[in-house]
């Protein structure tokens, strides 16, 4: 057998045989190289047209050399209605104004679903008018620029936060508006990773973390109120590197965890830390004696922040993300391993091997069954929490994956009640500047091919070849590289050149699919049925509509034609 | 060591199967792939018809075929060539490719006649430093003892593992980053893969 993905007809015979989820509407040659043609601006779906609805990017004459080095990521910010009191550490006089406004704010934002009407009553005008407003700022006039500014962001709202080269940008989800709302620089190292709490009690609801080791929490609503161009009101934590001087590489809040969160970096560790606690000076924990093994360790003082260091493996830990239960941690690192931990008690429960190469991203489906990570194999792997082992590969990438995700808004077709059949709607970025939308059916997914025997056609196995394979490994056991004939392969439903540059990253919202490329680019593709709507206050009812009905009622069959790009 | 090139004509069930020996495998790149990528349309079915008939020496004949290309042993030193110096028919030369192709550390590969996956572990890459075919600048980076060193002339430094990735090339065309990984080499992880 050979296999080689990019050849149309392999791709559609190996799918057939081996059961996997349908190859719905995907005819090989879409999928190829071929088209250097610039990226379109929609893409077609079984259940209607994505199309490209806006762009946001940063002003590029803020960039230098650093630009580049780092790699943009993106963080999706719903700020809620009701603003928290205070944070204690907020300047006196931009609250003051601030709360002079509120009223006014609260009535404009207050009709329809807000999220978007602020975004395209207020959103396009407002946004202009801070920006200006700010540098007015800057010169002198404060009081009459604070008003203009806070009056924005008291209200909820929601934001995309990206960093590029040696700053973070805010920008408004809802405005049409391509610059940034608020940028700030950081003077000392480049940002890297960020995460945004939108049930965190207190004002703190941020984190970023730097090139340098540090990290910052801070509260966002804070600094789209300030009009300067740093960081206001932060707690700084790792402070010039002091506990651990490499990269932060990801971070993420503990859902549910009561403001800890936690911080991966690149030499492999990774630290829980408690928001709003002062480190004490000795914060040190044991050298680690073997690098090759996981091992945790408590500080020593309970005044100590981090309160602990886990020590995952060999190489940097590339990316963490927690279960939207909080009750497992995963990890991918450049060791090519995804662990899966049990967050409160410290252990691991599972994990396994890529195909070859480092695991770049990961990701949960909302029930927490499946992880998604992707890697340097040009895979997308959906890992199985019950089976505790790989149970698809999706091929279609043609380089590295970068970010993988889950549509939690997506609903099966097949969800009318007569559902054995669970579906699943993924989605993945690679470096090939690619996004991908997957379908996975899990119940057909069937024991997988094991053996082709040149020239003849393929057998599925007795289960003899390996035992190991179809048992559940036993709790805590790493599982080794599968064979490339062990793994049922899925085929992606769409595959669309969405940037020129690599991408780095994809989030599903209910409306729309955001792509982000490395170099700062960020892409709104809306569903389909949303992006005709883009007078106000029909949002409501249009989500609603979409999110009941089911938007393709019946399969879709093997007709290659209309989904065509 | 051994490249196999088998010919499957349209019409019959002919199969032509032809090995040669190689030293090191020249890929063809594309922009903003890897080098996985590049293995597998290296590998993929090609057609030759139209003007690029196979001659069948059964039938003296030129025939609609089908050409594949496999590797029949995996060697123990694997040698990567990115062909990054394309002559380009509408400009009448050649040009240097400065496309982003991103080379894993660790590599399998899969496009073998045996079953077996065979490992790779990268542990030399040689950077063609230029922006066009005809000057330029080699570098070359190594792995020696678990650490990168990147070598320049008479120059030598230790670099991080994370350094590599700088020279995968560009993203876009026009760009200031001229240092392109042009030759890799892997080395087999497998016990049983002697060359």
């Amino acid at each position: 057998m050979f296999f080689a993905i990019d050849f149309p007809l392999t791709l559609r015979k190996d799918s057939r045989e081996e059961k996997i989820s349908k190859l719905r509407g995907t005819s090989g040659e879409n999928l190829g190289w071929g088209d250097q043609m610039l990226s379109r601006t929609y893409f077609k779906t079984p259940e209607g047209r994505y199309k490209l609805h806006y762009e946001k990017t940063h002003p590029s004459s803020l960039l230098h050399y650093a630009h580049g080095k780092t790699v943009t990521q993106v963080t999706l910010a719903h700020l809620k209605e009701k603003p928290a009191p205070s944070t204690p550490t907020a300047s006196s006089s931009s609250y003051s104004a601030s709360s002079g406004v509120r009223s006014a704010a609260a009535r404009w934002l207050g009709t329809g679903n807000g999220s978007r009407t602020l975004g395209f009553a207020g959103g396009n005008g407002g946004s202009k008018s801070i920006s200006s407003t700010s540098r007015i700022g800057s010169l002198g006039t404060l009081s009459s620029s604070n008003s203009m500014t806070n009056m924005n962001f008291d209200g909820k709202g929601t934001y995309l936060i990206f960093n590029v080269g040696d700053a973070i940008f805010i920008s408004d989800l809802n405005s049409q508006d391509k610059d940034p709302i608020k940028s700030i620089s950081f003077s000392n190292s480049n940002p890297i990773c960020h995460a945004f709490d939108q049930e965190a009690k207190d004002g703190h609801d941020l984190l970023i973390g730097l090139n340098s080791g540090d990290v910052y929490s801070v509260s966002l609503r804070q600094q789209l109120q300030d009009v300067g161009k740093k960081l206001v009101g932060a707690q700084h934590y790792n402070k010039d590197g002091s506990i651990n001087n490499s990269r932060c590489t990801s971070i993420a809040w503990v859902p549910g965890g009561d403001g800890s969160f936690v911080v991966a970096h690149a030499d492999g560790n990774m630290y829980v830390y408690e928001k709003n606690k002062e480190g004490a000076a000795d914060s040190s924990f044991p050298v680690i004696k073997d690098q090759t093994h996981f091992s945790i360790a408590h500080a020593r003082y309970s005044k100590s922040n981090p309160i602990a260091r886990w020590h995952v493996c060999q190489g940097s830990v590339n990316s963490i993300a927690f279960s939207h239960d909080g009750a497992f941690l995963a990890t991918v690192g450049r060791d090519g391993y995804l662990r899966v931990f049990d967050y409160s008690k410290e252990q691991l429960i599972c994990g396994g091997k890529s195909y070859y190469g480092a695991l770049l991203c990961c990701a949960w489906s909302m029930d927490g069954k499946y992880i998604l990570t992707g890697g340097e194999d040009d895979l997308v792997q959906v890992w199985s929490m019950e089976d505790r082992k790989v149970v698809a590969w999706g091929e279609g990438h043609n380089s590295w994956v970068s970010g993988v995700a889950f549509d939690s808004y997506w609903s099966s077709p097949n969800s009318d009640g007569t559902g054995e059949t669970v579906m699943y709607r993924f989605g993945s970025v690679g470096q090939d500047t690619q996004l991908l939308l997957w379908d996975l059916e899990m119940d057909e997914i069937v024991v997988p091919l094991r053996r082709c025997p040149p020239g003849g056609s393929p057998t599925y196995s007795t289960g003899s070849q390996s035992s190991q394979w179809d048992n559940v490994s036993p709790l805590g056991t790493l599982q080794p590289a599968p064979s490339i004939r062990d793994v049922p392969k899925v085929s992606p439903l769409v595959a669309h050149r969405v940037h020129t540059e690599p991408l780095s990253g994809l989030i599903f919202t209910q409306e729309s699919v955001l792509t982000v490329c490395r170099e700062g680019h960020i892409k709104i593709w809306m569903r389909p049925g949303v992006a005709e709507s883009n007078s106000s206050n029909s949002e409501t009812v249009l989500s609603n509509s979409f999110k009941d009905k089911p938007l393709v009622s019946s399969k879709i069959g093997s007709s290659t034609s209309s989904y065509k790009q | 060591m051994k490249e196999k090139s088998s010919v499957i004509k349209g019409n019959a069930a002919f199969v032509t199967a032809r090995d040669e020996a190689f030293l090191d495998l020249s890929l063809d790149i594309e922009q903003n792939s890897s080098i996985t990528s590049c293995l597998k349309n290296f590998s993929s079915t090609e057609t030759l018809n139209a003007e690029d008939k196979f001659f069948c020496d059964k039938c003296c004949s030129l025939q609609e075929a089908q050409k594949r290309m496999k590797i029949k042993k995996p060697p123990h030193i694997l040698v990567i060539h990115l062909k990054r110096f394309k002559y380009i028919e509408q400009l009448g030369r050649y040009k240097k490719l400065s496309y982003r192709v991103v080379f894993p550390v660790e590599l399998k590969l899969s496009n073998t006649v045996e079953d077996a996956d065979s490992e790779y572990s990268l542990f030399a890459v040689v950077v063609h430093v230029g922006s066009g075919p005809n000057h330029g600048h080699y570098v070359s980076l190594v792995k020696s003892h678990n650490h990168w060193l990147f070598f320049d002339d008479e120059n030598v430094e230790m670099i991080d593992e994370s350094a590599v990735q700088t020279f995968f090339g560009s993203a876009q065309e026009y760009s200031s980053n001229t240092d392109h990984g042009y030759i890799l080499f892997y080395e087999s992880l497998g016990a049983n893969n002697k060359s």
